[in-house]
């Protein structure tokens, strides 16, 4: 059985890095499988998502479905079928 | 084409431009590009058909490099920005400087975390220089309170000079394949030790083309009232180097504070330098009346250039990389503020009109003639 297929919804400021898609499908298992893809697929989108260490780059909050990570099992937390990956900005201001 | 004069000016929310013809009467403002974004390093690069830089950090999504060549008409992503080895550990937090190298496209640039960074292609794909970058004290500098940033980046032949906040002043006689500190005289006044062999807080280093041995620096002053271990250190913040870097001394006397950011050297006359003194504690205009101060002999002594600009209640700090002077027979200075306005200083600074009074914070200011 393969990998789970989701779907990555692209932040508007982010689509002209992957050609002007506003979803992206994926073949994942996990978050980091799916930025593992990204990496793969769509560097430039990944470049402004993870740092260089492979980090998701610190202003920024990872959504499965409407759960942040951070309250699961971060980058680790599993996918199954149908499920909606979003990453968002953190709130700020100035 | 009758000559122009370019500003790059980066703000906290976007790079502008602005263009004047020669005689500076008025200039006439394009942007902000790369908008929302802050911009702390911008150039204006002359060789050849010109092209405009701007680096653009973006907290959220990560570090650009903007280049333009129609004079700012427009900017485009680089197809790649400096990025540490992914085996490294650093990740790049800031783009501080951005200076022309060898050739037509050739660029060096320094970052936050500090570190030295290098393109062959007009910046679309970078090397990182590992001589100082991976320096034996490269992780032992130290953030101050912009950052760990490598700001300043001198080339002069084989010599390189960099500035490092905090990590003091380095030196490349070998092109950039090595570096050494080189802070003989250089005092860090934030600690028990103010003579340490590196770790002081450089906040410009400017020099001039025909007098490459000799180097200005503004140095993190405002220590004269310092009463610790030591006693005060009154002659820290603006000093001077006849000997390529290797040793410095100070030409603070004479400056109503010896604290500032910015450092600019008169593009026709190596003793002529300007500083924008600022309050130790506030990092403001001493009085709230700011003044550009210049030196013609070299820091012996200094005169207060002030007609124009406000004379009373303005708190604004103008930081590292906001000040800049032209190349034109006659030149003006360019200052930016954190308040968000730009000033010309014409006849070298005699004479001050605001440009611009309502841009964002203003990091950084360069001026060309093209």
């Amino acid at each position: 059985m393969g990998a789970p297929a989701v779907t990555l919804h692209v932040l508007g400021s982010l689509r002209t890095y992957c050609g002007g898609a506003a979803q992206l499908p994926l073949s994942a298992p996990t978050v980091r499988a799916a930025l593992d893809e990204l990496e793969r697929n769509q560097s430039a989108l990944y470049r402004n998502i993870c740092d260089e260490t492979g980090a998701v780059r610190r202003h920024l909050n990872v959504f499965v479905n409407a759960d942040n990570v951070r309250d699961l099992d971060g980058i680790d937390t599993r996918l199954t079928p149908g499920d909606v990956v979003t990453i968002l900005p953190a709130v700020s201001g100035g | 084409m009758a000559d122009r004069v370019i500003l790059t000016i980066g703000t906290r929310k976007g790079v502008f431009v602005a263009e004047a013809a020669k005689a500076r009467r008025s200039f006439a403002l394009r942007g902000p590009f790369g908008p929302g974004v802050p911009v702390y390093a911008t150039l204006v690069d002359t060789r050849g058909t010109p092209r405009l830089y701007a680096s653009s950090c973006n907290p959220f999504f990560g570090m650009k490099v903007l280049r333009s060549t129609n004079l700012g008409k427009s900017f485009q992503e680089t197809k790649a920005a400096p990025a540490f080895p992914s085996d490294d550990g650093r990740a790049l937090a800031n783009i501080w400087s951005l200076e022309p190298g060898d050739g037509k496209k050739e660029l060096w640039c320094g970052v936050e975390p500090a570190a030295l960074f290098r393109s062959h292609d007009a910046g679309d794909s970078w090397e990182m220089v590992p001589g100082i970058s991976n320096h034996e004290h490269a992780r032992q500098w130290q953030p101050g309170n912009g950052g760990l940033c490598l700001h300043t980046i001198i080339r002069d032949g084989s010599r390189v000079h960099l500035g490092i906040s905090t990590g003091g002043h380095y030196l490349s006689e070998d092109g950039g394949g090595t570096f050494r500190a080189s802070n003989q005289g250089v005092g860090a006044g934030f600690q028990p030790d103010p003579y340490p062999e590196f770790g002081q807080c450089v906040h410009k280093i400017a020099r001039h083309d025909d007098a490459p041995g000799r180097l200005y620096m503004q140095n993190h002053g405002g220590w004269a009232e310092w009463t610790g271990p030591g006693g005060p250190r009154p002659d820290i913040g603006v000093l001077r180097s006849d000997d390529y870097g290797r040793s410095w001394r100070s030409i603070a006397k004479g400056l109503p504070s010896d604290f500032g950011f910015p450092i600019v050297v008169h593009p026709h006359d190596a003793d002529t330098a300007y500083v924008m003194p600022l309050e130790p504690s506030t990092r403001t205009c001493p009085g709230g009346a700011p003044a550009v101060w210049r030196s013609e002999n070299g820091g012996e002594s200094w005169s207060r250039l002030a007609r124009g600009l406000p004379k009373k209640q303005t708190y604004f700090t103008v930081l590292r990389d906001a000040m800049d002077v032209d190349r034109l027979k006659v030149p003006a200075l360019y200052f930016g503020t954190t308040t968000g306005q730009l000033w010309i200083g014409r006849d070298g600074g005699e004479k001050w009109d605001c440009l611009f009074d309502s841009l964002p914070p203003i990091h950084n200011v360069k001026v060309a003639v093209v």
